[in-house]
């Protein structure tokens, strides 16, 4: 199998022997099973190539968690299209930019967003999976809008063949400059990644998966394409659900599910408020967790209410999908390792200044350098910032320079030491702190601007802005507070804007990012 | 605030007012109008931290403690849910 298109394809499926009457994707209330996922992914596929989506064309999919968003996705790949998944949530600035960055000319989404095609422009064609036909005064003219009779009524397609090393899916993440950049993974990099998954897991026909992440952050590509692989159930959370730890773990120990993966924040919040001496979640093997640190007294907590399941740390950024992993076997007393280099890859840790410089010797800090079949083909329409994050080593191997700060333990498991730059991680997500500081300096009256990580003890972390004005601007908080929620997905909308005076500075006058973190601290 | 022994708020047209206004005010992410019968939770109007803020205030509102177990969707999908809960406990 080369390309992720064979994945989700009846012929393929007969051909390994998956029962196609066996559920392939729940959402909690409907099902479909293997022959009418592989039959809905090939409908979907049809209509797209109907409406003139051709190799290599990009297509978005702006849709919350469901069955039809699955679908949807494999639909893309097997119309030979390339995958650009939209954060659901996101205010519909930045999902534009998205698109017209990746120059998409279709859009999958829902009813709601289809009714916004406007703000889109380049969309020729908007299909909405389940969606009844839109009014006459909601269209947009020169837009064709396909809803679900149409696909119904089209005949399943073919699949479309492309390269392996032809692009699968562009995930999108925050930039330094504001402006957010494509990480283009082919279908080789992504079948890679599904299969190393499969083998360290041990996943088979008889796991049930939890789908948690959101199709834009790229712990999805679990679910979307290892799950397949295997021929392993999953059962996508539905958001609604997500905001209550008590739902999702019944719901978990309800369909029984094997093998988890999430940002701490989630396991943490079921932890403490997921009912969890109601629930017998015996069911689960493997709890894998990524994205960020997750503090070890709760972990240890966690790991004690749940004594069948092991308990993984996973790491990797976007750009090289996974590349470390680290079971957790003992109860963890300090921050636990990111482990070792996972699968096929291979790690180095290199000087900050000077990436040809290697780091030799247990216990001196590098930065991360990884070279893995899971790697980006690179950053999309970016070249300049591809050959700064990638370099070629001598053997012809390709590396990606991490902005991540490690250092060897003495058992050569890698700690996680922190950033090079102003990356932050808040609940999971990614986020450049300098990106928001440079759209608050936009905003009329502002002068100068910073954003710092509030992690209080006791309560969830939380970014706070801290903004210089000229007075010259009635309620500046207000103004700030409408144009970040207009521009920004809602995590990355600081929860506290303060005026201050002036910004802690250095000596030579950049601001004192580490002063500016101790007064939110210490005014709280 | 009510202390044990006391008599406690009821859940009437006036505390259901209240709880309106404080899914308005203090924690809804968007402008759209919230009613009794609004889904907070399909179109992202409340987050898992509102869903937080929201059992703190009634708890404290009521001078009750709610289980864990009961902070489900079913409960809390919409304030008439929240409403139809709290009068059936």
């Amino acid at each position: 199998m080369r390309l992720l298109t064979d994945l989700v394809d009846r012929t393929r499926l007969d051909a390994v022997q998956i029962d196609g009457a066996d559920r392939a994707l729940t959402d909690g209330s409907s099902s479909l099973s293997w022959h009418e996922y592989a039959d809905r992914v090939a409908r979907i596929a049809a209509v797209l190539v109907d409406h003139g989506v051709r190799p290599g064309d990009r297509v978005a999919v702006r849709l919350a968690k469901s069955c039809d968003s699955f679908a949807s996705v494999h639909a893309v790949l097997r119309a030979g299209a390339v995958m650009v998944p939209l954060d659901p949530l996101a205010p519909v600035t930045p999902a534009a930019a998205v698109i017209a960055d990746a120059d998409c000319a279709v859009l999958i989404t829902d009813r709601r967003t289809a009714a916004l095609v406007a703000e889109f422009p380049g969309v020729r064609c908007v299909v909405v999976p389940g969606g009844r036909e839109l009014p006459p005064d909601q269209r947009v003219e020169g837009v064709d809008f396909v809803g679900e009779a149409e696909i119904e009524a089209t005949a399943p397609a073919d699949r479309v063949i492309v390269d392996a090393d032809d692009p699968a899916y562009i995930i999108y993440t925050s930039g330094s400059t504001g402006t957010p950049k494509g990480i283009v993974h082919s279908h080789a990099s992504a079948l890679a990644y599904a299969r190393a998954a499969v083998e360290e897991y041990g996943l088979d026909s008889d796991d049930r998966l939890a789908n948690i992440a959101p199709l834009h952050f790229d712990q999805s590509t679990f679910e979307l394409y290892a799950a397949p692989l295997a021929g392993a159930m999953v059962l996508v959370i539905p958001d609604p659900v997500l905001r209550f730890p008590a739902s999702v773990s019944e719901l978990v120990a309800r369909e029984r599910i094997t093998v988890w993966y999430s940002v701490p924040y989630l396991l943490e919040q079921i932890s403490d408020r997921g009912a969890l001496d109601d629930r017998d979640l015996s069911s689960l093997r493997w709890v894998l967790y990524g994205g960020e640190a997750f503090p070890p007294s709760a972990l240890a907590r966690l790991m004690e209410r749940l004594p069948a399941a092991t308990f993984s740390n996973v790491y990797g950024p976007a750009e090289v999908n996974q590349c470390t992993a680290h079971h957790v076997r003992t109860t963890p007393v300090g921050p636990v390792p990111i482990g070792r280099a996972w699968r096929a890859a291979k790690i180095r840790l290199v000087d900050p200044d000077d990436r040809s410089i290697e780091i030799d010797g247990a216990g001196r800090v590098g930065v991360i350098a990884v070279s893995t079949p899971t790697m980006m083909t690179g950053y999309w329409k970016s070249p300049n910032l591809t050959a700064a994050a990638t370099f070629l080593d001598p053997d012809g191997s390709r590396w990606y320079v991490t902005g991540d700060l490690a250092r060897e333990g003495d058992d050569g498991a890698l700690e996680f030491l922190g950033r090079v730059d102003h990356q932050v991680k808040v609940r999971g997500h990614r986020i450049e702190l300098e990106a928001i500081d440079a759209l608050l300096r936009e905003v009329d009256g502002v002068t100068a601007a910073t954003v710092v990580v509030d992690r209080p003890e006791d309560d969830d972390d939380r970014l706070v802005a801290l903004v210089v004005d000229d007075g010259t601007r009635p309620a500046v908080t207000e103004h700030i507070v409408e144009l970040l929620r207009a521009r920004l997905p809602r995590y990355a909308v600081p929860a506290d804007i303060r005026v201050v005076d002036s910004l802690p500075r250095t000596a030579t006058g950049k601001v004192d990012r580490p002063a500016a973190r101790a007064l939110v601290e210490h005014t709280d | 605030m009510s202390s044990p022994g006391q008599p406690t708020t009821q859940v009437d047209d006036a505390f259901a007012e209240r709880l309106v206004a404080l899914i308005r005010d203090d924690v809804a992410a968007t402008d759209e109008l919230v009613e009794p019968a609004t889904d907070l939770l399909l179109t992202g109007l409340v987050d898992s931290l509102g869903v937080v803020v929201i059992v703190d205030w009634i708890e404290q509102e009521l001078g009750i403690e709610i289980d864990p177990g009961d902070v489900v969707l079913e409960h809390f999908q919409t304030v008439d849910l929240m409403l139809t809960y709290l009068r059936g406990r």
